[in-house]
């Protein structure tokens, strides 16, 4: 019915819409997801065809056919035509759209043909849910829910085959909101709709497809479910991750840095945690990927670990039965299992720290077959014991610098420079006095620290933290637990979580594994 | 356990004065060519008692005791030194490598180990003696041979420990080779065993020295302490031990205690149990 073909708008010589294509069917709910300034608005209004109407310092280019007519070249009458009949659009700003002078009767009256049309409103706004009787009100007199009620009316009144509302829910509650998901999932049947939204709840209840837009491109399209409960793409498992919803435990992190115009390259790329070179040259096509079409250079959301089949046994006890798991970049993995349920054992095998009786690892999708520096630069763990974890003869700035010393960096400057910049991170000072302090004045949360410190200064994609918190009291749990969020949510890193506390597992997890008799099981979560 | 060894030793005075004094011991035995005669140079003067030109008389050779008394001090403290040093170096080396190979070669070692600390080795270091008369250097390689073992087991044990301690395991995660685990963490976090070893032996080696050369089984032209002991005695019947006997037997005491001061001081620095309250 709609078919959105290479369609670029630009303001200015600034390119909001690049390239878009994407296809809507009759019957299809399709939500458009994307931050602000994505340029939802824009494309909505060059479906409507407003955009060169309204703009002169606008440039369209491509082809929007609508059952056969091309809307970018169509003329005004031709449109005026659509426009409401066949295509009708409800704007974001309800109470700028509706005329304060009119009451909501004759509001509605202006867009239909002829007269006496009083039934059909009264039917349309009964169906809405919008009690008829009321259609004598002018719209201050009406609350937001209401309004968007009127709006959804006069969109759907005249029958038409394309509905496209933008932010239809997103400035209702909770109750109104779910109402008139109802009500919209009611008017749809048969209609192609158009949902432009950042409201990822909305989308969920209410589409069948979304098409996640990020800086005026596609990034990832498909099915909805498919989409949130799996996304591929890193920006979108971002916003899912930034949109707090009833059901979630984990706690919300953001995507690091902040929207910019991209000119070149993948529109995403100076956010992105897992970015390559070709990210900042070439803009990444819109490829199909198993259920559904992505826009990323790197596949997705790339796979950091796979442990397969890994078996361990000691002196004829099976701790570990052909265990496998996988982790993903920027994800956050919990092993749970009680004390002596072989976490440990695993974490450890996975380091090379002890040999599996069977089993491979794969790191970045290669075998891992020698435990050197390289695998070492990726991965790292914090152990358990964090009092032991640091020799008692080396101060902050000797413990913090040890793995660069490892790995033969020995220059003083250089040194200083790193384990300034990894404390700050880990959020201790890193003055002359407390770089020259020894374990045993430092508090346990700082410890924790000073260790994690130590395992990012050699900038790892893969931690492993083994009970990272299991010593130190709740208060300091919470901000070693944060801490970790915030450096996974700025560094994209792929995190194993150890833990025993369900509790402690429930808040940092997007998947939680429960390690029973030397068999691993999904625990779901939401 | 963080541990500062100049606080424990402003701490224990016992253990300060061992030091001052294996200190004193060890200058006055450097300097000794400087203030003393030829130790062995005969002379007509036999027994004679002591006077402005031998302050502690001379021995029945003529030679002259106050000489031979700070000679044979630098006999002790050298093979305390070098016998300590060479078995204490044999007991690190044997026992992190049997720690950190663990595994039938370990076992291997640890019976062998077993099976030297059974043999009574005073028997047979006389034994090989009298039948050898080492020289001063043969003494140490003797000494050191039946040494090594007990510190080695010690060291094992420790090693085998500090293997599974949290910064072992990070150095390695984070591409450590065996070389520097061993020279960073294994060697230094070991250094009090190691300390304490050494002035174990060392202590050990000056009395088998002294008892070795006493019983007469030692190399002749070696002056030690021990055969000043010995010879003083043949005339326990003069009045020559008080000069002759008494300040050999003095000096080998204080080379004793002072090292058994510092090693007191080690052993409680390792063990928390004798802690003070």
């Amino acid at each position: 019915m709609l078919e959105v073909k290479n369609l670029n708008v630009s303001f200015n010589g600034k390119k909001i819409l690049k390239s878009l294509n994407f296809k809507l069917k009759a019957g299809d709910i399709t939500a458009v997801v994307g931050e602000s300034g994505t340029g939802k608005t824009t494309l909505a209004m060059s479906i409507m065809g407003l955009i060169s109407e309204q703009f002169s310092n606008a440039k369209v280019s491509g082809n929007i056919f609508f059952n056969g007519i091309d809307i970018c070249t169509a003329d005004r009458n031709q449109l005026q035509q659509l426009r409401w009949k066949r295509i009708s659009m409800v704007f974001q700003n309800v109470d700028n759209i509706l005329n304060p002078t009119l009451s909501i009767n004759s509001q509605i009256s202006e867009i239909m043909p002829g007269k006496n049309n009083d039934l059909k409103i009264k039917n349309t706004l009964a169906r809405v849910g919008f009690p008829p009787e009321r259609a004598v009100a002018y719209p201050h007199q009406l609350s937001m829910g209401e309004k968007q009620k009127v709006l959804l009316a006069m969109a759907y009144i005249l029958e038409p085959e394309l509905v496209i509302l933008d932010e239809p829910t997103s400035s209702l509650d909770h109750h109104t909101r779910n109402n008139l998901i109802d009500i919209i999932k009611k008017m749809s049947s048969g209609r192609a709709v158009l949902i432009l939204t950042h409201d990822l709840d909305t989308v969920r209840k209410l589409t069948k497809k979304t098409i996640m837009l990020y800086g005026g491109s596609i990034i990832e399209a498909g099915d909805t479910e498919a989409i949130f409960s799996n996304p591929r793409h890193p920006y979108t498992r971002g916003l899912l991750r930034s949109f707090p919803s009833t059901d979630r435990t984990k706690d919300l992190q953001g995507i690091r840095g902040k929207p910019e115009f991209v000119e070149e390259g993948c529109p995403f790329h100076p956010r992105c945690t897992q970015s390559i070179n070709i990210c900042r040259i070439q803009k990444p096509p819109l490829d199909e990927y198993e259920d559904r079409m992505l826009s990323c250079h790197r596949g997705g959301i790339i796979p950091l670990l796979e442990v397969k089949d890994v078996s361990k046994s000691y002196n004829g006890l099976d701790v570990l039965k052909s265990v496998s798991l996988n982790i993903y970049e920027g994800e956050t993995v919990t092993l749970l299992g009680r004390s002596g349920s072989g976490k440990t054992t695993l974490a450890k095998i996975i380091m090379g720290l002890l040999k599996a009786d069977s089993g491979e690892i794969y790191l970045d999708t290669r075998q891992v077959n020698k435990w050197d520096f390289n695998f070492y630069s990726r991965v790292q763990m914090i152990f358990q014991e964090v009092a032991s974890a640091i020799s008692h003869r080396l101060n902050v700035f000797e413990a913090v610098t040890e793995p660069l010393v490892i790995q033969k960096i020995t220059e003083r400057k250089i040194l200083e420079e790193e384990a300034k910049k990894v404390l700050s991170e880990v959020q201790l000072p890193a003055d002359h006095d407390f770089l020259r302090l020894y374990p045993h004045h430092l508090s346990g949360g700082e410890l924790q620290r000073i260790v994690i410190a130590r395992a990012l200064i050699l900038s790892p994609g893969l931690l492993i933290a083994d009970e990272p918190t299991s010593s130190l009291d709740a208060s300091i749990q919470a901000k070693i637990l944060k801490l970790l969020n915030n450096i996974q949510e700025e560094r994209g890193l792929g995190m194993l979580f150890i833990t025993h506390d369900l509790g402690v597992a429930r808040k940092v997890s997007d998947k939680i594994l429960k390690l029973d008799n030397g068999i691993i099981t999904e625990e779901r979560i939401k | 356990m963080h541990i500062s060894v100049k606080k424990n030793l402003k701490k224990d005075k016992s253990a300060l004065a061992g030091l001052v004094m294996l200190s004193l011991l060890v200058l006055i035995a450097l300097a000794a060519p400087l203030f003393t005669k030829d130790p062995r140079a005969f002379s007509n003067l036999i027994l004679s008692k002591p006077d402005i030109n031998h302050i502690l008389g001379t021995n029945d050779l003529g030679q002259d005791i106050f000489s031979r008394l700070f000679y044979g001090l630098r006999t002790s403290i050298f093979i305390s030194i070098a016998a300590g040093a060479l078995s204490t170096f044999l007991s690190v080396i044997i026992g992190i490598f049997s720690g950190l190979t663990g595994g039938i070669i370990d076992q291997i070692i640890m019976r062998i180990i077993d099976a030297m600390l059974v043999i009574p080795s005073i028997i047979i270091l006389i034994l090989i003696s009298a039948f050898i008369k080492p020289d001063l250097i043969g003494l140490i390689i003797l000494i050191s041979i039946f040494h090594w073992q007990g510190g080695a087991r010690i060291i094992r044990g420790q090693t085998l420990s500090l293997k599974q301690k949290g910064h072992i395991y990070s150095a390695t995660t984070f591409g450590a080779k065996k070389a520097y685990i061993l020279a960073r963490h294994i060697i230094p976090d070991l250094g009090n065993i190691i300390t304490a070893s050494f002035l174990h032996n060392a202590r050990s080696a000056v009395f088998l020295e002294a008892g070795i050369a006493f019983i007469g089984i030692s190399a002749a032209d070696t002056i030690s302490l021990g055969t000043m002991m010995n010879r003083a005695l043949e005339f326990y019947y003069l009045p020559v031990w008080a000069w002759w006997l008494l300040p050999a037997g003095i000096m080998l005491s204080l080379i004793l205690i002072s090292l058994t001061l510092l090693n007191n001081l080690i052993e409680k620095i390792i063990d928390p149990r004798l802690h003070d309250a």
